[in-house]
């Protein structure tokens, strides 16, 4: 009655669509044409992230994100002027770029770049708006870190390392506080409105013209300057260790394990990803068989690397039933023993190999994806062919750089781990899984 | 094979065991959109036995005859596809996108599990699914502030035994009753081509799809008995107000009000959703012009306080929600947003309807500009509609709407009688006013 299992063929090759390049004044557009493709995304890029940001200004650039949606007339103005073209406002303030944009039909795309623009450029930056928008960010802070992953997310940075990094990107609840509608302003004028930056523009450009469109989003506006680098400090204390944040009564525990790794330009990414992605990257991979599928702990766990310009962490992260806490940290340690001592399968290789390679055609099949593709060549002065070197970093990596790869990149003697969850039944069982000091604190004093 | 008007891209195929096949071009190449929709969702449960349409969607990724546990999730995630699945009240519904010369693949691992689940099944892939699911009952429900709100909208706004009284993820209760026999009858009642409307998106020849689901497909027989689902007739408002006071740790106050409206896909349905568009969808909505950045009684939610549950087989729900800002009371963003709720039933302008219906179009025009969400659209309009082509069409059903229209929906629906209200306070702050009783 069936069919016998169907052998996939070949797969097409596949190139990333190479992106038309313009200069136009001080700026320069990247775009890419999708026949067909009548909703297009549009992204100006500048080097303006929280990295970047002084210690005593630290949300600056988010909080800035935020008020341009009040636009060139203030008071919120901007959304709902778009909301009539059926555009979108979008804004990603990164630690290393700062994002603004629309998606927009490509047939109004004309009149909501030029909203875009002037909000971008020109905007109201009222005081009593900086200061509304400053005081939902703080509320929205503490709306945010009552979900228990989130709060383990945040917590983790100040747990890496010292400075700015020690702080979430938005400042968090006490340094934001702190930042004023001259602050903002000054930051504005001198990292935004007058650098033009790049734009990204993606959609049926059949109709487009490019640089009309670039014309109104640049200006006069100068080259953007390339963004310090500077390597963070680490934070001391003994490690590995394991943070407990008390959240009494949990059900669940949220799990965030995390170690610094290399930076963003230091790190061999096929080496690095294709590891990880044997890891907990993907739904096949061990954590998530072993914490999932077998023991049925949790809903779903998985790893990754968050790299930036001047270092990078690895993490795990999950969320288990609260008597499993324990067990569910040292399973995942000795996951990462396991593939450091015993390196990967040829079948996991084979995994990596193929979804990072005849994958492609997915992962860009949408005009935001391939938008925030050429965001990230930008953010971080990739090649224009980034993603094929990359997809041949994929078809040329073997089981040894795998292994390789745990042993450089994994490191579980650094390994904190953060654990937000209930504390009176969490400290025992954590202390007795003898990976390190337990500190138990309240989530509110993380941040006074 | 037929085709119909500007969408007439799109290509409709029946197999003679009542398998519909749907395809439609993909606006980028290289890839196919893989999208089954099964008629059989949350409201096809009885007490006792909820959570179970969705616990079943996580069988299913558990092996079949022909497939070991997991190893569907490896074959497509080594092709760098994406795939996943969701559960709704109507329907269960499986989807992966994969590259172009992996199709076939696809369709033999989908017909595999259709025609051989029950081969694969064990009682301890159903214990640890069952635990799965309970944690992620637990991550969504249990372990996050305001995570019951569903649940308890749900309980209010349907009446006890209604098929749409519960969530699709269910009670621990009944998780933990779930037996394998349970399990096999299950899927021989709703598991049949007969029950299933698949989607294909790519640049492939339609007839050429068409020849290859035949292959996959064609021989996998009918259900012999067609499972009915329990009935969800229901009639008038929900008889309010009712509402549920709950005091919890939560960071703020925050309230969710609920409306019956009629049924998805019903004009008035559409009526609603403007309305819904108009208060509390985007930054240009009232709620969020008036609440959030004017009176600063509610947290900013960047708009998106209103929308609707769309139900097609019974009636819908409107559901509007805010969390209170700091030093306001719940009580305060409750009168608050009613406030705007009555002033909604005396009128809308022009202006207003007109951004309304372009968020909404945004909003659709986005869901189908990748080969993925165009794939669910066209299943959605195919199993509920019967007509894959208003996939493309949809945003015309708002131009024919006028204001008078929207206002006098509004009126009709927007009352107390029809109305439910969760209330969440924190502990430290107990709630100022008694509330009126759960069924009041």
């Amino acid at each position: 009655m069936l069919q016998t299992r169907p052998e996939p063929g070949a797969a097409q090759p596949y190139t990333f669509p190479k992106p038309q390049r313009l200069q136009v004044g001080g700026g320069t557009v990247v775009a890419i044409d999708v026949p067909g493709q009548s909703f297009a995304a549009i992204r100006l890029v500048q080097p303006a992230g929280g990295a970047a940001e002084p210690l005593d200004r630290m949300g600056v650039a988010t909080l800035t994100g935020d008020v341009l949606e009040d636009g060139m007339h203030g008071n919120s103005s901007l959304a709902p002027a778009l909301e009539r073209h059926g555009a979108e406002w979008v804004s990603r303030v990164s630690w290393d770029g700062f994002v603004t944009g629309v998606d927009a039909p490509v047939n109004r795309i004309t009149d909501a770049t030029a909203l875009f623009a002037e909000a971008v450029r020109t905007p109201a930056l009222r005081a009593e708006d900086v200061l509304r928008r400053r005081e939902q960010l703080l509320e929205r802070f503490w709306l945010d870190v009552s979900q228990p992953s989130t709060l383990a997310s945040r917590a983790v940075g100040g747990q890496l390392f010292t400075g700015r990094y020690a702080t979430p990107l938005n400042g968090g609840p006490v340094r934001l506080a702190d930042v004023t509608p001259e602050i903002v302003a000054d930051f504005h004028a001198r990292s935004i409105a007058g650098v033009a930056g790049t734009l990204v523009v993606v959609g049926d450009l059949s109709d487009v013209d490019l640089e009309a469109l670039g014309r109104t989003v640049f200006g006069d506006a100068a080259p953007a300057e390339p963004a310090p680098v500077t390597p963070p400090e680490r934070a001391s204390g003994e490690l590995p260790r394991i943070l407990l944040l008390d959240r009494p009564g949990s059900v669940q525990s949220a799990i965030f394990m995390a170690h610094h790794a290399p930076s963003r330009s230091d790190i061999d990414l096929p080496r690095a990803e294709g590891m990880s992605d044997v890891l907990g990257g993907m739904f096949t991979s061990r954590l998530n068989m072993k914490l999932r599928e077998e023991l049925g702990y949790t809903y779903g766990v998985g790893c990754r690397f968050d790299l930036r310009r001047d270092s990078g962490v690895f993490y795990i992260s999950t969320q288990v039933e609260a008597p499993t806490t324990a067990h569910s940290i040292t399973a995942s340690l000795e996951e990462i023993e396991k593939l450091r001592t015993d390196g990967v399968t040829e079948g996991e290789l084979s995994a990596v190999r193929e979804s990072n390679t005849v994958g492609l055609p997915v992962t860009y099949s949408t005009a935001r994806s391939l938008a925030y593709a050429m965001v990230e060549m930008v953010v971080h002065d990739l090649p224009e062919d980034h993603v094929d070197r990359l997809r041949a970093g994929f078809e040329r990596v073997t089981a040894d750089d795998l292994r390789r790869a745990a042993v450089d990149y994994l490191k579980p003697e650094e390994v904190v781990a953060v654990v937000v969850g209930d504390a009176g039944q969490l400290e025992g069982p954590l202390r007795e899984t003898g990976v390190g000091a337990v500190e138990v604190r309240d989530p509110e004093s993380l941040w006074s | 094979m037929t085709t119909n008007g500007a969408a007439g891209q799109i290509g409709r195929f029946t197999l003679d065991n009542g398998l519909r096949l749907v395809t439609a071009p993909a606006a980028t190449g290289q890839v196919a959109a893989v999208n089954l929709w099964y008629g059989v969702g949350s409201r096809h449960e009885v007490p006792g036995r909820t959570g179970f349409a969705h616990l079943f969607e996580h069988l299913m990724f558990q092996g079949s005859g022909n497939v070991k546990k997991s190893e569907h999730f490896d074959a497509v995630e080594r092709l760098g596809g994406d795939i996943n699945a969701s559960t709704s009240s109507d329907r269960t519904n499986y989807f992966e996108t994969v590259p172009e010369h992996a199709l076939d693949l696809v369709l033999w691992l989908e017909a595999d599990r259709l025609a051989t689940l029950r081969d694969g099944m064990t009682q301890d892939v159903l214990d640890n699914q069952r635990d799965v699911v309970k944690n992620e009952r637990r991550q969504r429900y249990d372990n996050v502030p305001y995570g019951t709100a569903l649940e308890r909208i749900l309980r209010l706004g349907y009446p006890e035994g209604h098929p749409y009284h519960h969530p699709t993820i269910g009670s621990m209760e009944d998780l933990d009753a779930a037996d394998l026999d349970y399990v096999l009858s299950f899927h021989e009642r709703h598991y049949g081509p007969d029950n299933l409307v698949l989607t294909i998106v790519s640049s492939l020849d339609p007839e050429d799809v068409h020849e290859r689901v035949k292959r996959y497909f064609g021989g996998i027989p009918a259900r012999e008995t067609v499972a009915e689902a329990p009935d969800a007739t229901l009639d008038g408002p929900i008889g309010g107000p009712v509402r549920d006071m709950v005091v919890e740790n939560v960071p703020a106050p925050a309230v969710f009000l609920g409306f019956r409206t009629p049924a998805y896909g019903e004009r008035e349905f559409d009526a609603m959703l403007l309305a819904s568009a108009v208060l509390g969808q985007g930054q240009g909505s009232r709620l969020y012009r008036r609440l959030v950045v004017e009176r600063g009684l509610a947290a900013d939610d960047g708009g998106g306080a209103a929308d609707l549950l769309p139900f097609r087989y019974t009636p819908s729900l409107m559901l509007v929600n805010m969390i209170a800002r700091e030093g306001v009371s719940g009580d305060e963003l409750e009168a608050a947003i009613l406030e705007e709720i009555v002033l909604l039933t005396q009128g809308i302008s022009d202006e207003e309807l007109e951004r309304a219906r372009a968020v909404l179009e945004r909003d659709h025009l986005q869901s189908v500009a990748h080969p993925s969400g165009l794939a669910d659209t066209i299943g959605s309009c195919t199993m509920l509609f019967d007509e894959p082509e208003l996939a493309y069409t949809w945003p015309q059903r708002w131009a024919e709407i006028g204001t008078d229209e929207v206002v006098a929906a509004a009126k009709r629906l927007l009352g107390p009688e029809n109305r439910l209200t969760v209330r969440f306070d924190p502990e430290e702050t107990p709630a100022e006013a008694e509330g009126e009783p759960v069924g009041a």
